[in-house]
Order: C-alpha cells, then sequence, then structure tokens
C-alpha cells in the first residue's frame, strides 16, 4: 500500500538531499580539474531493481535522470556489506556508455537486506587506448577506446580490490588523477549510505522501501498528466550529422513519435546503419535506455518545471531500436563520441515533440559547437600546455514567449565557459574576440539565440587545437511555424586574409605562430514568422549588433529610420514580403543546405535505403550506405534508389547469395 | 525645540558621560533598532515601519521612539551603525541609473556571454536575467593590455571619445570602465576615466579595477556594474540619512555595515557601495558570530528566518565563513563577502496540493503583504505561520511589538481548504505543513553542509529572525543537532551585529606566478603595497587609531586547477620568503576543505590579499542576574504536536533569569519572536541572557 502523501513529500525531500549530498561530497573531493569544470559526473540512489529514484538538480550532468542500474546489478552474483561495484565497459549491460564514465553501484543493507543501491559515475579524463582523452572520430573499434572493466567489485568488503586497480591505473594515462576521482566516488556512495540509513532510522524500513517505489510512481503520474495533454497523433522528424566518420557522408537519425493517450511510442527504426566511426549510441535495444529519453526528459520538465525528476517518467515511453543501427550498434562498435550523436538525437526529439506543442516548445538549439583544446608550448618558459580553452556555445531557439537564449541556453545549459583572462594567462594564445556571433540566431517572430564564437592567434609552433564535437557546418538547427533557421557554424583559419581555410567539420588541425583560428557555433533556430516580430524589438537587435540593418529590411522587413523605423514603411515592406513568400506553409525551416540535400535524398529515398540495409548483415551496411550515396552524388539521374542497391550488390556474388536466401 | 534639546543634552553629557551605541537594521518593513547602554551595559530593542518612500524617517521615528521608550537621547548617542537593503532593493527592483559599459573592443558581450550556466539546466526555456546594462549601451574601448600588464595595443583615445558620444546618444546617467587584464596593469582603464571626467563631468563612474581588481573578466565586470547600477541611488540615500541624523540631533558620524561583516563610514559607503550590498544579512551572522562566542560554541549554524527566506551560514571558531560570488538579486558579486546561503522557505510560504495529491511547501511566499491568513489583511491562502497558529504556538502574546493580532479562525480557514484535499484534520494538515516544511529546509541545509564537508551534527543551531525561534526545534530535529541558541534579541540580531562589528576592508593584487623562488621578491613587494594600502584605509579614511589588526592570505591552487583557495599566511612567511611554510598551508587548507592534498604537484599562486580591521573597544553587556528559582510560567496553552494535543507552559523572555531552566514542550514570548521548545528539549538561561536549548534524545 503507497504510503501517505505528506510522507511522500517528507521522504522526497530527504532522498533528493541524500542525493545532493553525494553530488557535493563528490564535486568537493575529486581531483581532476575536468570534473570541477565540466561537472561531468552524476550520483544517485536505485530502488534494489536499479532504478533511479533520487537524482541531485543542481550539479552534476543532465542527461542520468533516467538510469536504470537493473542489467549491471544483476551481474553481479553475490552481495556483500561493503561491497562497491565498477564498470566502464559500454557493452556490459549498456548502463555505462562510453568508456570514459566510469559508473559505480554500492548495495545498501538493512538488517541483511539490499534496500536500495548509491549509484553514480566519473567521465575520466582519460581511460587509455588509442588517443589522449581516449575519444576521437576516427577510431572503429571500442578496443580502441581504453582500457573496459567489466561490472567488478572495485571494494569487497570494506577492502579495496587492489588486483583489478592496478589493473585499470596500470593501462591510463593520469593514474593519480583517476584513482583520486574514484575515491570521490567512493566518498560520495558512502554519503548516500549514511544518508540512507538515516532515512530507514527516520520512517521505518518498510516506510523507506514503499516510499521509493511511490516516489517512481508519483514521477511517472506527473509525466502521464503532461502527455496526456499532448494531442495524440504521429509525429516524424529526423536530422542529420553533417559526417558519419571523418569526411563522410550525413548521417540520418530518425524518430516517428506517436504519443497515444498518457505514453508515448519512439520509433528510431529507419535510423542510419551503425557507423565505422565513435559516434554510435550503445543501447542495448533497451526500450527505456536513459541515453534515447534525455530529450523526452527535457521536453516533459519544460512543459512542466513541477516535475519531480527520477526514472519513473520513463515508463510513459518505449523505443524502438533495432540492431545494428547508430542507435543499437552491434559489439565491437566504437563509442567514444556518442556525445556528438546524443546531442543531435535530443534535438531530434524536441523536433517530434515541438509539433505536438508548438505554442509550449521552442525552435532548434544551437549544436555544432565544439569544446576547444589547446596543445602549444609557452613561449615565456617553455613549458608544454595542454588545456581546455572552453566550449563554444550557442543560443536557445526561440519560443512561444520570448526570444531564445543568448550564447547558452536549452540542453546546453550546463556548460561554462573560461574567462578570456584565464585562458590568456594559462595558454600561450593571444584572443583577438570572444563573444556573440551577430545574425547567428535563426529570425523568427521569436528569434533564436545567438551563438558564441571566438578568434585567437597562436604564439608557438606546432600548436595543436582540438575542437571536439564539431557539427553544423553543412546543416543548420532548425526554426519552427515560419521561424528561419539559425546561421552554420564556422571553423575558419586565418580569417580575412589571403589565405584562408575553411576547416569545415576538421576536429584536430596544428598551426603556427602568427596563424589565426575562427570558431563560431552554429546559431539556433527562431520561433514564428520573423515578419510579425515587434518591429521595435528588430530595431533593439540592430542597436545591440545582434541583427545587421539588412537582415533587418530583408527578413524582419522593418525600414530602419533615425534610430527607429518608419512605421508606414514597414508595413508596406512586409506586405510585399508576405505577398512574395515561398513554402509559407511549412511547419519548419531547415535551411538551403538540407532542402537541396533532400531534393535528392528524399526521406522516401532514405527510408527505402533504411529498408534495404536492414536485410543486410550488419558489417556490410555502412559500408553499402557509402556505395550508394557516392553512386548518387556521381549521377544524380541514375535510377532508383532500389536499382542502384541491387546492381551494387551483384558486385558481391556473396552478398547477393546471402541476400537471395 | 530639537536644538534646546541638544544643547540641553550636550551638557548633561559633559557632566554625566551618558554614552549609547545604536545599530539599525533597515529592511523592506520593519526597521529594526538595538541600543546598547555603555553604563549599564543594557541592550535595548525598538522596530519601527520602514518608510522606503522617504529614507532616512524611519530613523527619525527610531530615535524618537527610542527616546520616548528608554529615556536615551540623540545627543548621546556616541556610536551610529545601520545596515540596509537599499542597494540591493535598486537591483531586484531594477530602479538604477541608466548605465553605460566600456569594455574592450571585441569583448563587449562579456554580460550577454556571462559564465554561460543557467539557472535551470533540465529547463529548456532557462535563461538569465537581462544584463543590468543592455547591449546597445556597451561600447568597444580600442586599445590592449595582455595577461603579463605589457601593452599590446596603445588606448586610443578617439574611441573613449566616440564612446562618450554614445553614452550621450543614449541617455547615459553613468559608465562603467572594465578594460581586459587591468587588474594586472590599470593604466589604460585609469586614462578612459580621467578622460570621462574631463568631457563627461556629469556621469558617474565606476573603475572596475578600483572595485576590486582581480582576476576573470566576467566576475570583474559584473561586479562593477551592480555597483555603478546602484551607485548614485545609495549616495543620495545616505545623504538623506546623514541629514536625517543630523536633524535627530545624533552627534556621532553614521557609520555602514558591510557585506564582509565589517564597518565603514557611511560617507566612504557613498563611493565604495559594491562592499554594502548584503550588509544586513552580513551583520545578522556578525552578530551571531558574537553569539557563538559568548556560548562557548565551536562550529555553529546560524538560522535566520524571516517572512520570505531563511538564511543559512556556518560559524566555525566564533567567526563567520567568507566567499566571493553571493547573488544580488540575479548577479553574483564578486568582492569578498560573508557567506550566506538563501533558503527560499519563511513563515509566508504557502502550502498547496498538486495534482497527485502531494502537499507542497513553498516557493510562493504570502510575504508580509498581505502576509499569512492570520494577520487579517487579506491572504487566504495557508501559510506557515498559519500552520504555528493552528496548533497553538502563536497567538498566546502579541507579535511583532503588537503590530499584529493573530486572527486564529482565519488561519484555522485557511488551513482547511487543504485539510480537505488531503483528508486529515485541521491538526493534523497544520502539522503536514510544518513538517514538509522542515524537509525543505532540511534539503537546503543538506546542501550546504556537504558542500563544507560538516556533519550538521556537530552543530550548534543559532536562531534568531522573526521565525527562526519558532521552527528552530523542529530543524535540528529534522538534522540532529543536540544545541539549539536562542540569542536575546532575535528578532534584531543584524542591528546588534553592527554594533559590535569592527571596521574592516579588503584589500588584493594579483600575482598570478608559480610558488618559486622567482616570485619572493614579487610577493615581498605586494605584501609592503598591500600594508601601506591598508593602514591609509584605517587611519586616514576611516580616522581609526587604534591598532590595526591584520591577516594575509593568498588564492593559491594547484598548477592546472580552474579555482583557488584562500589560504591564511602568516606576514613573516612572505617577509622571510618561506616557502615551505605557505605550501604547507596550502596543503592543509586543501587537505581540510576537500578532504586530500597533493603533496608533489606544484602550486600557483594567484593573488595575494589582506584584511585590514580596526577593533572599536566592544561593548560589555551587563550580565542577567541569576535565580535559582524555577521560573514561573505566564500561564499554559494547548499545543498540537507529534499527533497528539500537548499542554505547553508559556514564558515571557524578559522575566527569565540566569541559570532558571524548564523544559519543553514550553513556549517562551517576547516582543520580537515567538521561541517553541519542543517535547524533549530542554531550556538553560546563561548570563547572557541566552536561551541554550538541549535535545534530551
Amino acid at each position: 500500500m503507497a504510503i501517505d502523501k505528506v510522507t511522500l513529500e517528507v521522504l522526497k525531500n530527504h532522498c533528493v538531499a541524500a542525493a545532493e549530498s553525494m553530488a557535493y561530497t563528490l564535486y568537493r573531493t575529486a581531483h581532476s580539474t575536468f570534473v570541477k569544470e565540466t561537472e561531468d559526473f552524476t550520483t544517485g540512489l536505485t530502488t534494489p531493481e536499479g532504478f533511479t529514484f533520487a537524482t541531485p538538480t543542481e550539479l552534476g550532468a543532465t542527461w542520468f535522470v533516467g538510469m536504470n542500474y537493473g542489467s549491471v546489478i544483476e551481474s553481479i552474483e553475490h552481495y556483500e556489506d561493503g561491497d562497491v561495484c565498477v564498470t566502464n565497459d559500454p557493452y556490459s549491460g549498456f548502463v555505462c556508455t562510453h568508456t570514459p564514465d566510469m559508473h559505480i553501484w554500492k548495495p545498501i543493507f538493512h538488517d541483511g537486506e539490499i534496500v536500495c543501491f548509491a549509484v553514480g559515475h566519473i567521465h575520466n579524463t582519460d581511460v587509455g587506448g588509442a588517443v589522449p582523452a581516449s575519444l576521437s572520430r576516427t577510431l572503429s573499434e571500442v578496443h580502441q577506446e581504453g582500457i573496459r572493466i567489466p561490472p567488478t567489485k572495485i571494494v569487497h568488503g570494506g577492502e579495496v580490490n587492489q588486483e583489478v586497480l592496478d589493473i585499470l591505473l596500470t593501462n591510463v594515462r593520469m593514474p593519480e588523477q583517476n584513482w583520486g576521482d574514484m575515491k570521490a566516488q567512493l566518498a560520495a556512495v558512502n554519503t548516500g549510505e549514511r544518508k540512507v540509513l538515516e532515512m530507514i532510522e527516520k520512517f521505518g524500513a518498510d516506510t523507506f522501501r514503499q516510499g521509493i517505489d511511490d516516489l517512481l510512481d508519483y514521477a511517472e503520474s506527473q509525466a502521464r498528466d503532461i502527455i496526456r495533454d499532448l494531442p495524440d497523433g504521429e509525429y516524424f522528424f529526423a536530422d542529420y550529422m553533417d559526417e558519419d566518420s571523418v569526411d563522410g557522408w550525413p548521417c540520418r537519425i530518425a524518430l516517428n513519435l506517436i504519443i497515444k493517450g498518457n505514453s508515448c511510442t519512439l520509433d528510431f527504426a529507419t535510423s542510419d546503419p551503425q557507423l565505422e566511426s565513435s559516434m554510435n549510441i550503445p543501447t542495448g535495444g533497451e526500450e527505456r535506455h536513459v541515453m534515447m529519453l534525455v530529450g523526452l526528459v527535457y521536453v516533459l520538465y519544460t512543459l512542466d518545471p513541477r516535475l519531480f525528476l527520477n526514472s519513473g517518467i520513463t515508463r510513459v515511453s518505449r523505443c524502438i531500436l533495432p540492431s545494428g543501427t547508430i542507435v543499437n550498434p552491434e559489439f565491437p562498435a566504437a563509442v567514444g563520441m556518442r556525445t556528438l550523436s546524443a546531442m543531435r538525437l535530443q534535438e531530434i526529439t524536441f523536433g517530434a515533440f515541438v509539433q505536438a506543442a508548438p505554442d509550449r516548445l521552442p525552435a532548434s538549439p544551437c549544436s555544432g559547437g565544439p569544446i576547444m583544446n589547446v596543445n602549444s608550448v609557452d613561449n615565456r618558459n617553455g613549458r608544454r600546455v595542454m588545456a581546455s580553452i572552453g566550449p563554444i556555445s550557442g543560443g536557445a531557439g526561440g519560443n512561444p514567449i520570448e526570444d531564445g537564449a543568448e550564447g547558452s541556453g536549452a540542453n546546453g545549459s550546463f556548460l561554462k565557459n573560461t574567462p578570456v583572462e584565464i585562458n590568456e594567462a594559462e595558454v600561450p594564445i593571444k584572443i583577438l574576440r570572444y563573444g556573440l556571433a551577430p545574425n547567428s540566431g535563426g529570425a523568427g517572430k521569436y528569434r533564436g539565440g545567438l551563438a558564441t564564437e571566438m578568434r585567437f592567434q597562436a604564439q608557438a609552433p606546432n600548436t595543436k587545437v582540438t575542437a571536439r564535437n564539431r557539427d553544423r557546418t553543412r546543416f543548420r538547427s532548425w526554426g519552427v511555424l515560419e521561424g528561419k533557421a539559425g546561421t552554420n557554424s564556422a571553423f575558419l583559419l586565418n580569417p580575412d586574409s589571403n589565405h584562408t581555410v575553411n576547416l569545415g567539420n576538421t576536429d584536430i588541425l596544428t598551426i603556427g605562430p602568427g596563424d589565426v583560428v575562427h570558431v563560431a557555433a552554429g546559431g539556433s533556430g527562431g520561433w514564428g514568422n520573423p515578419l510579425e516580430r515587434n518591429p521595435d524589438d528588430v530595431v533593439q537587435d540592430v542597436k545591440c549588433g545582434f541583427v545587421t540593418p539588412e537582415s533587418a529590411r530583408d527578413t524582419y522587413g522593418v525600414v530602419l529610420e533615425n534610430g527607429s523605423h518608419n512605421p508606414t514603411e514597414t508595413q508596406r515592406l512586409r506586405d510585399t514580403l508576405i505577398s512574395n513568400r515561398e513554402n509559407g506553409e511549412a511547419f519548419f525551416d531547415y535551411g538551403p543546405e538540407r532542402d537541396k540535400f533532400e531534393s535528392v535524398w528524399t526521406n522516401e529515398n532514405y527510408t527505402a535505403l533504411s529498408d534495404l540495409l536492414d536485410d543486410l548483415p550488419v558489417h556490410w551496411r555502412f559500408f553499402m550506405k557509402h556505395r550508394i550515396f557516392e553512386a548518387v552524388a556521381d549521377d544524380p539521374d541514375g535510377g532508383s534508389i532500389r536499382d542502384r542497391f541491387a546492381k551494387i550488390v551483384e558486385e558481391f556474388p556473396e552478398l547477393s547469395r546471402g541476400l537471395a536466401s | 525645540m530639537i536644538n534646546d534639546g541638544l544643547d540641553h543634552f550636550s551638557d548633561r553629557k559633559t557632566i554625566i558621560r551618558m554614552s549609547y551605541r545604536v545599530g539599525v537594521d533597515i529592511g523592506g518593513t520593519f526597521t529594526d533598532f538595538c541600543v546598547f547602554d555603555e553604563e549599564s551595559g543594557a541592550v535595548h530593542t525598538l522596530k519601527v515601519l520602514s518608510t522606503p518612500d522617504r529614507p532616512g524617517q524611519e530613523v527619525i521615528d527610531g530615535v524618537d521612539a527610542i527616546g520616548e521608550r528608554y529615556g536615551v537621547s540623540p545627543s548621546d548617542i556616541s556610536y551610529f551603525t545601520h545596515g540596509t537593503t537599499v542597494g540591493v532593493n535598486s537591483v531586484i527592483q531594477r530602479k538604477g541609473i541608466n548605465l553605460c559599459l566600456f569594455a574592450t573592443a571585441e569583448f563587449e558581450d562579456v554580460l550577454e556571454v556571462a559564465r554561460l550556466k543557467m539557472p535551470d539546466p533540465y529547463n529548456l526555456l532557462s535563461r538569465r536575467a537581462p544584463p543590468l546594462v543592455s547591449r546597445d549601451k556597451v561600447f568597444g574601448i580600442q586599445g590592449r593590455v595582455l595577461f603579463d600588464g605589457t601593452i599590446d595595443t596603445p588606448l586610443n583615445e578617439e574611441s573613449v571619445r566616440e564612446a562618450i558620444a554614445g553614452v550621450r546618444a543614449v541617455g547615459g546617467e553613468g559608465v562603467v570602465v572594465a578594460l581586459l587584464h587591468a587588474y594586472r596593469n590599470p593604466i589604460q582603464e585609469r586614462r578612459v576615466v580621467e578622460i570621462l571626467r574631463q568631457e563627461a563631468p556629469d556621469l558617474a563612474v565606476t573603475c572596475a579595477s578600483d572595485v576590486w581588481p582581480v582576476i576573470r573578466e566576467y566576475e570583474r565586470t559584473v561586479t562593477a556594474v551592480v555597483a555603478g547600477y546602484v551607485q548614485p541611488r545609495v549616495a543620495h540615500y545616505l545623504t538623506a540619512f546623514q541629514e536625517a541624523l543630523d536633524s535627530a540631533g545624533v552627534p556621532a558620524e553614521p557609520m555602514l555595515t558591510k557585506s564582509n561583516g565589517g564597518v565603514m563610514t557611511a560617507e566612504l559607503g557613498k563611493t565604495q557601495c559594491a562592499q554594502m550590498l548584503l550588509s544586513g544579512t552580513a551583520s545578522g551572522v556578525i552578530g551571531a558570530a558574537s553569539v557563538a562566542r559568548g556560548t562557548g560554541s565551536q562550529a555553529a549554524m546560524s538560522l535566520d528566518i524571516g517572512g520570505t527566506s531563511a538564511d543559512v551560514a556556518i560559524i566555525r571558531d566564533g567567526a563567520p565563513q567568507y566567499g566571493v560570488g553571493e547573488m544580488i538579486g540575479e548577479f553574483p558579486i564578486h568582492i569578498p563577502t560573508v557567506s550566506v546561503t538563501s533558503i527560499g522557505e519563511g513563515g509566508g510560504s504557502i502550502a498547496w496540493v498538486d495534482a497527485q495529491g502531494v502537499l507542497k511547501v513553498g516557493p510562493e511566499s504570502a510575504g508580509s503583504s498581505p502576509g499569512p491568513a492570520c494577520y487579517g489583511r487579506g491572504g487566504k491562502r495557508p501559510t506557515i505561520t498559519d500552520a504555528f497558529v493552528v496548533n497553538g504556538y502563536l497567538g498566546s502574546a502579541a507579535l511583532g511589538y503588537s503590530a499584529v493580532d493573530i486572527d486564529v479562525q482565519r488561519a484555522r480557514r485557511a488551513v482547511e481548504d487543504i485539510a480537505k484535499s488531503l483528508g486529515c484534520s485541521c491538526e493534523d494538515t497544520a502539522e503536514a505543513i510544518i513538517k514538509v516544511a522542515v524537509s525543505g529546509m532540511y534539503l537546503e541545509v543538506s546542501k550546504l553542509v556537504s558542500r563544507h564537508g560538516i556533519d550538521p551534527r556537530d552543530l550548534d543551531l543559532i536562531a534568531f529572525g522573526g521565525a527562526g525561534p519558532m521552527l528552530a526545534c523542529f530543524l535540528a530535529r529534522e538534522l540532529g543537532m543536540r544545541r539549539i541558541i536562542v540569542p536575546p534579541t532575535p528578532g534584531v540580531l543584524s542591528a546588534f551585529g553592527g554594533i559590535i562589528a569592527d571596521i574592516r576592508n579588503d584589500f588584493i593584487r594579483t600575482v598570478y606566478a608559480d610558488l618559486d623562488a622567482d616570485v619572493t621578491d614579487t610577493l615581498a613587494s605586494a605584501t609592503e603595497e598591500l600594508r601601506l594600502s591598508g593602514l591609509a584605509w584605517l587611519h586616514e579614511e576611516q580616522g581609526f587609531d587604534g591598532t590595526p589588526v591584520m591577516q594575509f592570505s593568498a588564492d593559491m591552487r594547484y598548477r592546472g586547477q580552474s579555482y583557488e583557495i584562500d589560504t591564511p599566511l602568516n606576514e613573516s612567511w612572505i617577509a622571510d620568503g618561506d616557502l615551505a611554510a605557505i605550501t604547507a598551508a596550502f596543503h592543509k587548507e586543501h587537505e581540510r576543505l576537500y578532504d586530500h592534498a597533493d603533496e608533489t604537484a606544484p602550486l600557483q599562486i594567484i593573488n595575494l590579499r589582506l584584511v585590514v580591521s580596526g577593533v572599536p573597544p566592544k561593548p560589555k553587556i551587563a550580565a542577567l542576574e541569576a535565580s535559582d528559582v524555577p521560573p514561573v510560567p505566564t500561564g499554559s496553552t494547548a499545543i498540537y504536536c507529534d499527533g497528539r494535543e500537548q499542554t505547553a507552559e508559556v514564558f515571557r523572555r524578559a522575566e527569565l533569569l540566569a541559570s532558571q531552566q524548564f523544559s519543553g514542550p514550553a513556549i517562551v514570548t517576547q516582543d520580537d519572536t515567538t521561541s517553541c521548545i519542543l517535547d524533549g528539549f530542554s531550556v538553560g538561561v546563561d548570563t547572557l541572557g541566552n536561551l541554550i536549548l538541549y535535545s534530551e534524545g
């Protein structure tokens, strides 16, 4: 029987206090600067079955609300008081989703029985493997992404399992950081244990056990109320990453969202085959995998911020994740850069839901901005410096009430930058500009937030710049309801010179003294028709330098005059623009690049390709996708996808025999 | 009349040397007075209504009232401190001046970009408050200083003149100048200020490197912007205040309490107003720290609960904790400030039931207007205060110096509304409201103590503010705290804190270097500079002629870390170049705060800092008369607690004497607050008049 609704609220506050205290303990005692700077960690409490019922909201990554530790909990046969288990293997239970994430779980006992688990993870700066930091798009097998620890007791009955620890630390580049951070994780789960035992003393074991299940039911019930408010229907949305591998072809993630009553289905069946680069998202096909539902959690919380955040929320949904796709790759596909695809996946979820609630949800946030790292030598003291100079972020999409936040926001709200003054003090570069990228926000009745941009000059030879997670050089963040897409992201070497190089989606670059790098995130999308924007707001945007006078005239139809605008002329211009506009009916604006791409790769063609690839053995799919894309690029009018496919299959007798049978 | 009185009392003063110290804390609703009689050691308190429309009037009213009530003549007031929320309110209500910002060209978006992170990262619509200076009022200045202070590009004075023209075009009233790396070399910033003073002498100018010269451009800029935004308002207010005091016949030079827990002259506050923005909350903690010292408490948590929020601070060894980045409204200010965590729960927080039938308290508050339903001022929804009324804790004596009448029936009606949806009795619902509210505070306090790595069970709870002593036992039970201290004047502890505060100021020099032999000369010369600035401030600007207290410290870190620890240093270590001692001090501090230290890692020293204080003679508070006879209750009242009706004895605070003891359930009434002592707590009264509550469990 459920506990009473007063005790439930009191218990809820105590459970959140436990989760938050765990997070503060971890944050306070963590060794690596990476943890302090990026807050890429979580803490939480799960039921004995592994469902997260309490999670911190002040500190830590925002992606792990729906976490289910069930599979790794089950993989350990027997627990004793004082055990702590770890894993960082993306293919052992799909709790961990790339190797730097070290997940831990500690059983909490009362009267000899497990009452719950204290859990959490830290993104380690490095876990060994082919490249420093263990992450690169170029990797194709998980074996290259560092050491993998399958679910194992790292602490056994209170004693550290030194043998396992030694193996781990022998295989990483900065062992004292990994061990220091793991100690912080252990301190956090111990804090969790202490708090849980205090709760059991206060509430009684029976109330606690029942209460944590009730907390899951509570969040579920709130989430169901939110879904019930949305109109039933099917909402299809797809978007692309610019490249499925270094210099590769676009990579599509497609979602068919079906809302029915108080639940929803997220069908990803026509998403791309698994990649031979490291942007796969390992889910094991679990229908409520945490990575697949981050976007859903954001949407539901945005629709009602009173929502209590725990994994009960995810019960309103189920996902369809066919094996061998980017959203359910088969071992040993590399997964290190799943962050990039996971961010795109979140935006795709927003794109599906905004069709169901366009008057309550925003256009696409910025994406494609990198985390920048510089590796160079400080001329002043000859010391080699390797440092992050911060994320290049962008704003939130325009929304039904107001413009999107500038420079950061939406699902990038957790990011923090590094001050210019600190960067210049620490890293041998001179920063020439850091600020908002003018005109980058998608036009709209409510404009998309501007992206940030940075321009800096190297001071030493052989300066290596890495720009992880870059994207949106080709495709843009979308606008809705006649709001426009944002600008593309940019990565230029020596801009405004006679030897400018457009670096596209390059993510590693070596430059010398005097070279200037310009990097900008993509702009976010606009909401609503820009011709309906209050002209005074357009005037203010021009004064602030957020919108150019040309754009004010051509896109917003505002005729500027003496620091204000001319109302009569503005109305006349707007009337003209309205009568001239094309495809005003479209719900989304994706920008010209995607329109052009989709004039060839229509949804029909892409779906046909997906269906055909489905029938192939997994290891053929990525290869075949590339062959077909090349064929279509070489000869856009060379027949249907099906015909082209058949033609290529004929080249490979083993494959055609397999398909025939 | 006033002049006559003045003369008369001046004469008397010379004869009998009567002297009073007065502390005033001006809040949004009430202005608190605390009067200390140097002769007798007695402490008197008073509250009057604030008069935000006529700044200074509440002071005149109060000075009149303490004259009437306690026979204090204005001319006998020898020391007068006050804290005010005028600066904070100007920010929150956005009633500062039309302000412009001069920033380094190509970095003009510093306020818009801030540090990126948004307040509610789970909400796709989350955003920061719009900056106090909109982007069209930010003007780029050509010129560039590098990190090491060298000039990369000379100042283009034409760009300054263009910027001034820009200020004119937008009708700006003031300018903040905040250029890159000016904490290291302010020469270009100073020159810009000079040009402004020459060519636009009517504009109020704030120079960021003067406000707090510390590395990190957003933090330094936003701090200066908050200061520049409120400065003319604050200066105007302080002038009115000085005049009010003058016209009331108070001869004392008025002092102002500061965010760092110290005081400075009101005259100085007109230009250094960044330092007085959190004066009221800080002096509450100073008051609590003195209570901690007086009761021998080594570690304590101060709990100041008012109508809309609860302020919590940690006090170690009788001293508050300091930090930077405290919030003024929605903006962080990065100057050294007494660390206070504000929880959005107070006596006015409203209880409600959500769609799932779950009882919630807050974050909405009835505030002081309309206030709780029991005030009968139009509030209809049940608040925490109403729950205390329904269950009998409040209502047996007047509240707020009889300014408020408690209407039990209104409180019941409000609580009954949600009792129906919960299906509980009115009393059980009231108790549930208290439980939920306390669990919400438990959550926030848990975060605070985890951040500091403290076990709350090792802390004493010092409860004050209008609602602190009412909720203290409940919260102590929830947190496992065993000792609660309720000071004699819990409703006016901030005003009291002002009376006992030191004259105090902070100074900083950026060093930003590896801690090795090369840096010792730099440290020694920076120390000397700090010392001279500190002494000049104390002696010349404050006119203090006592012995100065100087505490040096350094912001240090392991190389590669992105945050610094303020590590106290012995001055001789710096003078003697004793790097080993400095290093050891840092490792020790790192270990204390973060539970680990890396003794082999290289260190960086970012800033050298000095806190200079002048300690005025401390008031000697008269010991409370002792009694070995048990206290006599004024009566008893029925309360409903822990699911049952109980009989609580009611005591009047003014009648309690030192060494007297009693046990809960009991209620102690006084003008400024009501203390609820639950079953399971015993109470003793100490010679300072504190109630010391022990949990008997």
